[in-house]
């Protein structure tokens, strides 16, 4: 069975031909499309690693088929710092050492960006602990990673306010 | 052998494939399915051949009130259901869609799947059990509504029938001073399969409980009612009336990797007695 689908990443469209319908967003993504920056931790949903932000929203790459989604918007790790200025959130993490061997970070960002978005834990440290809690860090980055999540919350409202000044 | 992968855009197109061929697996947030199938896989297994995706069903997703009941559509996420303005006796259900997963897992599991999918340690089912749900299963050959206690047998046996979909859960509306909520015990705070929860709805009328409904999950092969403390605590005023050991005496646990069947005995206990103290605090009509 040949098939093919549709999908925006970062902005690109890209059309690939599949020859079996379960392939996971995660493995085009990694297999088919070259962009390694989304992890495969345990492929069954419990790491968070393959977070990536599906039409908007974020969730986990390995759970998903890519054949489910034609047409969809896609958004990875790669698309995120514009012309060499990294992401708020992305500079965040720097900033507070929000990782050691970083391999589940670029989930942690994805993720991020999705809590972010939501609007509903704001600077409240246990809200967003609970917000990221679909992510994993083995390393054990948990308070740094708090700390940038907050710190970007604040910059990125920030931002926001004198945009609209 | 080639895979099938069909995508309906309407349910009758659905039910047509679904009886055409009743070994079609329905897939809706696949965040049970497929770690299942990725686990199995791993085995050395084969991955399944047929997929019937529900993604694109319109019918299937939103939550709507008509004149007797709620209808929750059986592709509406734990996400839908943590954001939706729902009256007070569904604070429970928010409260256990809150802690399903993490939020990539709310955003893609599904009630219907939560419920098809029968674990006995399923977090949607104390809550549709103590607010008297219902679900409604499709096919060609009609539409019927059973109990949600009819529906779940046992430990993945339910009473759908390879041609039918569960297409909603729907709920009957309630009127009055109605507090609900819920308590989840796991070995760490998120992302956690429940060792016990326990789900509560009382009605509560001129400072006394006029109606209770209570139901504790991952203690029996199918989350239980508890009737004889919902009984004794009819008329009472909160507090009056002690839970005891002798009202969960018909749950089952097991022992198994996460808990002795001992501990979840203990825990169950303990976890109704926090609800139920928690429900009768006044603070508990505005949280
Ligand atoms: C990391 C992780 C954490 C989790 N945490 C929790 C948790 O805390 N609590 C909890 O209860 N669950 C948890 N789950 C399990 C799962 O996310 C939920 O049960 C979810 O609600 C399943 O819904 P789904 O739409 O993804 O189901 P799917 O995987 O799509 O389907 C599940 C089953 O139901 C069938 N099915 C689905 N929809 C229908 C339908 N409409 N009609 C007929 N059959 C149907 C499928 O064929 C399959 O057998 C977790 C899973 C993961 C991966
Ligand atoms: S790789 Fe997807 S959650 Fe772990
Ligand atoms: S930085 Fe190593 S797993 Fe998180």
């Amino acid at each position: 069975m040949s098939m093919s689908v549709t999908l925006t990443v970062n902005r690109v469209p890209h059309t690939v031909q599949l020859d079996d319908p379960r392939v996971t967003l995660l493995d085009l993504l990694r297999e088919r499309l070259d962009l390694t920056g989304t992890k495969k931790g345990c492929d069954r949903g419990q790491c968070g690693a393959c977070t990536i932000l599906l039409d908007g929203r974020r969730v986990n790459s390995c759970l998903a088929l890519a054949i489910s989604h034609d047409g969809a918007e896609i958004q990875t790790i790669e698309g995120l710092a514009e012309g060499g200025a990294l992401h708020p959130v992305q500079a965040a993490f720097i900033a507070h050492d929000a990782f050691q061997c970083g391999f589940c970070t670029p989930g942690q960002i994805m993720s991020a960006i999705g809590l972010i978005d939501e609007g509903q834990a704001g600077e409240d440290p246990e809200r967003v602990r609970e917000g990221m809690s679909g992510n994993l860090c083995r390393c054990g980055a948990y308070r740094g990673i708090t700390e940038a999540v907050i710190e970007a919350t604040r910059s990125m409202a920030e931002d926001a306010q004198e945009k609209a000044a | 052998m080639s895979t099938i992968w069909l995508q309906p855009k309407t349910l009758p197109e659905a039910l047509a494939m679904l009886a055409a061929d009743p070994a079609l697996t329905p897939f809706a947030g696949g965040t049970d399915l497929y770690p299942a199938q990725a686990a199995r896989f791993a085995w050395g297994e084969a991955l399944p051949e047929a997929i019937l995706d529900l993604g694109a069903l319109p019918e299937f997703w939103g939550i709507a009130a008509d004149a007797t009941q709620w209808r929750i559509g059986a592709g509406a996420t734990w996400a839908q259901l943590r954001d939706a303005a729902l009256p007070a006796e569904f604070d429970v259900l928010r409260a256990a869609s809150c802690q399903v997963g993490g939020a990539q897992i709310q955003n893609r599991g599904t009630i219907g799947g939560n419920l098809c999918n029968a674990s006995p340690a399923a977090d949607g089912v104390p809550p549709l059990l103590a607010l008297d749900a219902a679900v409604e299963l499709a096919s060609l050959r009609g539409t019927r509504t059973l109990p949600l206690g009819k529906f779940l047998l046992g430990n993945r046996q339910t009473e759908r029938a390879p041609d039918e979909l569960l297409t909603a859960v729907l709920v009957p509306h309630r009127a009055g001073d109605l507090r609900s909520g819920f308590e989840k015990l796991g070995a760490r705070h998120y992302l956690v399969i429940s060792i016990v929860m326990v789900a509560a709805m009382v009605r509560m009328e001129a400072g006394r409980i006029a109606e209770a409904a209570i139901a504790v999950g991952a203690c029996s092969a199918v989350a239980q009612r508890l009737p004889a403390l919902e009984a004794a605590l009819r008329g009472s005023r909160p507090g009056e009336v002690a839970v005891t050991p002798g009202q969960l005496d018909h749950l089952a646990p097991i022992d198994d990797a996460r808990a002795t069947g001992a501990y979840r005995r203990e825990a169950a206990l303990v976890l109704v007695r926090r609800l139920l103290a928690r429900l009768a605090l006044p603070e508990a009509l505005v949280a």
